[in-house]
């Protein structure tokens, strides 16, 4: 399989376009042509009723100092992209699911209006604006303030965004805008933060049964990079909302069937071949590619400096060498000279040259001559000469003297001489021990080999018996130390036991135990039924240590640590894996202790493919597999992600089920999607088969999807402007004055509450 | 000297090169120093106007709620058939049909609980990466943040 092919690079960010110029107001001045305003929380569209398209822009804005020109820049939209700063320090108008910053809302209208060209002192427009379903009064409020007040705009109608999206895309409604409204169905609004269903009847929109689920596209990006940070904890490059963003919009889909999808997937090959990666750029280490030549002139410097030092070296051993000759000589001449002063002279002259007494010059001189010799042998050995050359032997004529005939010095002497034989015979004897070993080694070697010769299944089957006896016992201690971090563990009770045991002043004797140093389980084992079954059978004798495996028991109790048998089973692991490797054909790298230990199955490979440590393209990938299905299946369960709410089927099944039969038939009918998540491919036919077991085989299912899911709401408003019904849902100031700005004028697709 | 800006923007739209001695990208894109002829120069800000988050107001919504309802119980409720959904009313209900389990690894099915940190696995190699959380592989919090992906989080005390 060819993985580049199938590799996605994640796109690079882009700097924003110069937006298109501000339209003429001309026409459209003193002609109070309704001003179309669809408040998303991603994107802003507005623009004139008459236009065939809005202007849009996703609804963010940001106000900051330009750092070069030190002047005060607003941006809004993409061009919020155009640098950190900017970034930065930008706010929406909407917080999740809600809007809540009115600063943000007045900037963005600003720009909206700029954009229009608007130059008279107030905007002289009926304005048709959406909100939130069911919106919360206060925001409600401050934008019909911001309306009303600020840009002091004849009229305001409220709307909500589905439902003009569904009347839009309405067949019945016709290219006469005057067709009255009256068809069924049930909205299901796919926005930013929050999934709407709202059921519709004879053309009015029933929000008393509507609800919300509160989860939309931004948490299921959310859900995504979250899924991605755990199954890549050590990601070199981050991962941006906006890379998740791209990713799902990409990469992601409803499954018709999520169960029994996941069940293929259980097949690594199917899982594999779902797989879509992401290659996030990355940075090559600046290898240095060098020639050949280049290489081989540097390890040539390399070893010229080497041979450099080596002599530089080797001079001032030999500088240093002939000073100590010179000393040497030097003091043996002042020894020899001693006959020719007086005493008196002699004390003078050796003060002179540093010394207390004869005994401190010969001292030295023995010092400095042992240095000479050594340093002399050494030399030798450099320059190749056998260093090994037989000691002679050498001689304590002392030793053997009995004391009685040595004076005092000679007692001293002998002492010192008895040392230095007790020291060369033990050297000897190290030695020849060292011997008999390597030559027992060697037969052993030899012994192995002999049989590995003569039966070679035989040997490698031994050979593979041991390494699986090690291997269980590396796996027991695995085992028992994962037991232990359990307090209830068997294990760690019965360590407890034993620790308890060995603190009571009265340790139970143990029963005579069979077996010796090997058998430390049964023992250990013993030892506790002992305790359990003869408590009262105390003897008052101690025999703790009587046998050697007694100790274990400290072994046992101690957790701290990793115990040096590991390591040494190990060791011994490896040695027998050499060997293995080495002469038995049949036993292959993926039989070794760690290739076993570090293997992983197939269907985690397939999900999480590993590269090599050094493979710095394939570790800035990211492998989407059960993701790709996992964060969409949200929106039918959003327990999945840990949102305590019904999904989508079920919030559909709970309100049909609020309607009459008739009812019902007619809204399922026609079930529209509405919203840009709706391009998420699979999501029509998932809801099929989610609502046909629920509803009578009768009763038949059609789900659309909006044609244009971005801005089909904001066309369907402005299509209702231009009816003569526009006119007499909006409020008017002296309304605005009256009721205030919690209320709003009820009308088929507006909200119900606050309504009159 | 708004104005002579104003063009400046228009133009470089236009042609669609800027010099680069110019003013930069951001500077071009901003629309701070534009004339807003349609603002109303009297209106002053609500002073209510940053003071909410979104707590408050959810909260106020609350309150609304519970007092038209108590308004309704009063007046007898018999005029008023129709019930007026609030944001909060039309929150969906949790959901009554029972969950399904997924692995919290690889999402696949998970017929199995780690009793220890409570994570979800399909098979025995999903359990081992979860054995190897326990003993701090590859980070210590790793099975919480497996956890705070379902939407579990322990509560720290």
């Amino acid at each position: 399989m060819d993985i580049d092919a199938d590799i996605t690079h994640i796109p690079l960010p882009f700097l924003p376009n110069i937006p298109a110029a501000p339209e003429e107001y001309g026409v459209h001045s003193s002609q109070h042509t309704p001003l179309i305003i669809d408040n998303g929380s991603t994107n802003l569209r507005w623009g004139w009723a008459t236009s065939a398209t809005p202007r849009f822009g996703p609804n963010i804005f940001s106000k900051y100092r330009d750092r070069k020109s030190n002047k005060p820049l607003v941006l809004f939209g993409d061009a919020v992209e155009v640098e950190g700063a900017a970034k930065a320090q930008s706010r929406t108008p909407w917080e999740g699911d809600v809007l809540l910053n009115f600063d943000a809302l007045e900037n963005a209208l600003d720009y909206a209006f700029v954009q229009l060209s608007i130059d008279t002192p107030t905007v002289d427009h009926p304005v048709l604006m959406t909100e939130r379903l069911s919106s919360p009064a206060h925001s409600r409020a401050l934008t019909s303030e911001l309306m009303f007040e600020l840009y002091s705009v004849p009229s305001l109608a409220y709307c909500v965004d589905g439902l003009m999206s569904f009347y839009q895309n309405d067949h019945q409604v016709g290219s006469s805008p005057s067709n009255s409204f009256a068809s069924d169905g049930i909205v299901v609004s796919f926005n930013t933060a929050s999934t709407s269903v709202m059921p519709i009847l004879n053309g009015k929109g029933i929000l008393s049964h509507a609800k919300r689920i509160p989860w939309g596209a931004s948490q299921s990006a959310d859900y995504l990079l979250k899924l991605i940070q755990i199954k890549y904890p050590t990601f070199p490059t981050r991962v941006t909302s906006t890379q998740a963003n791209w990713m799902l919009r990409n990469f992601c889909s409803v499954a018709p069937d999520y169960i029994s999808l996941l069940q293929s997937f259980e097949d690594p090959a199917v899982m594999r071949s779902s797989q879509k990666i992401i290659q996030f750029p990355y940075v090559l280490p600046s290898a240095e590619e060098k020639t050949e030549e280049e290489l081989a002139r540097l390890s040539e410097k390399r070893k010229e400096q080497g041979r450099k030092l080596q002599e530089i070296a080797a001079k001032n051993r030999v500088e240093k060498l002939q000073q100590k000759e010179t000393d040497l000589a030097g003091l043996f001449d002042l020894r020899d000279s001693k006959p020719t002063y007086s005493k008196r002279e002699w004390t003078h002259k050796l003060q002179s040259e540093g010394f207390d007494d004869d005994a401190m010059l010969d001292e030295t001189i023995k010092k400095l001559d042992g240095d000479v010799k050594k340093a002399r042998k050494k030399e030798a050995g450099a320059s190749g000469m056998d260093v090994d050359e037989p000691l002679e032997e050498p001689s304590f004529p002392l030793v053997d003297v009995p004391d009685a005939d040595l004076d005092e010095e000679g007692i001293k002497e002998k002492k010192k001489q008895k040392l230095l034989k007790a020291g060369v015979e033990a050297r000897a004897r190290a030695r020849k021990e060292k011997e008999r070993e390597r030559e027992e080694k060697e037969r052993e070697e030899k012994k192995e080999e002999d049989e590995r010769e003569t039966d070679l299944v035989g040997w490698s089957q031994k050979l593979r018996g041991e390494q699986e006896t090690l291997m269980a016992r590396i796996k027991d201690r695995a085992k028992r130390k994962a037991a232990l971090s359990d307090r209830k563990s068997a294990a760690a009770q019965a360590r407890m036991k034993s620790i308890a045991n060995l603190a009571s002043d009265e340790r139970v004797p143990k029963k005579k135990r069979k077996g010796g140093g090997g058998a430390n389980l049964f023992s250990q084992r013993q030892l506790f039924l002992d305790l359990l079954f003869f408590p009262d059978n105390s003897s008052t004798e101690d025999t703790f240590g009587a046998d050697d495996a007694d100790w274990a028991i400290y072994r046992k109790i101690n957790i701290g640590q990793a115990s040096s048998d590991e390591d040494e089973d190990l060791a011994q692991l490896q040695v027998i894996e050499q060997k293995l490797l080495m002469h038995d054909p049949t036993f292959t790298i993926e039989e070794t202790h760690a290739s076993i230990t570090s293997q992983r199955s197939a269907l985690l490979n397939a999900f999480k493919p590993m590269y090599e440590e050094g493979d710095i393209a394939g570790n800035t990938r990211i492998h989407l597999t059960t993701e790709r299905w996992r964060v969409c299946e949200t929106w039918f369960s959003p327990g999945i992600a840990g949102v305590d709410s019904a999904g989508l089927g079920e919030v559909i099944q709970n309100i049909l089920s609020r309607f009459r039969e008739d009812e019902k038939e007619r809204l399922v009918k026609n079930v529209f999607l509405a919203g840009a998540p709706t391009r998420i491919p699979g999501i029509a036919p998932r809801l099929y088969s989610t609502l046909r077991p629920l509803l009578p085989t009768e009763m038949s299912i059609e789900i659309r999807q909006a044609q244009d899911p971005e801005l089909d709401a904001w066309r369907g408003m402005a299509r209702f402007a231009q009816t003569e019904e526009f006119v007499r849902v909006g409020m008017t100031k002296a309304e605005y004055d009256e009721y205030g700005g919690e209320r709003l004028k009820k009308w088929w697709g507006s909200n119900w509450n606050g309504g009159f | 000297m708004p104005p002579k800006n104003f063009k400046k923007r228009g133009t470089a739209a236009t042609d669609g090169t800027s010099t680069p001695q110019g003013p930069s990208l951001a500077e071009q894109m901003s629309y701070g120093h534009l004339p807003r002829p349609f603002k109303n120069p009297e209106y002053t800000k609500n002073i209510n106007r940053r003071a909410k988050n979104l707590k408050n107001i959810l909260g106020q919504e609350r309150e609304r709620e519970r007092t038209e309802r108590e308004r309704k119980k009063a007046e007898d409720a018999m005029e008023l058939d129709e019930e007026i959904p609030t944001y909060l009313s039309i929150e969906a209900p949790p959901s009554v049909l029972p969950q399904k389990h997924y692995c919290d690894i690889t999402g696949l099915e998970a017929p199995y609980t780690d009793p220890i940190t409570g994570l979800r696995y399909h098979d025995k190699d999903a359990y081992a990466i979860i054995k190897a959380m326990a003993s701090g592989l590859p980070s210590a919090s790793a099975a919480k943040e497996y956890l705070s992906a379902r939407g579990v989080n322990s509560i720290v005390k």
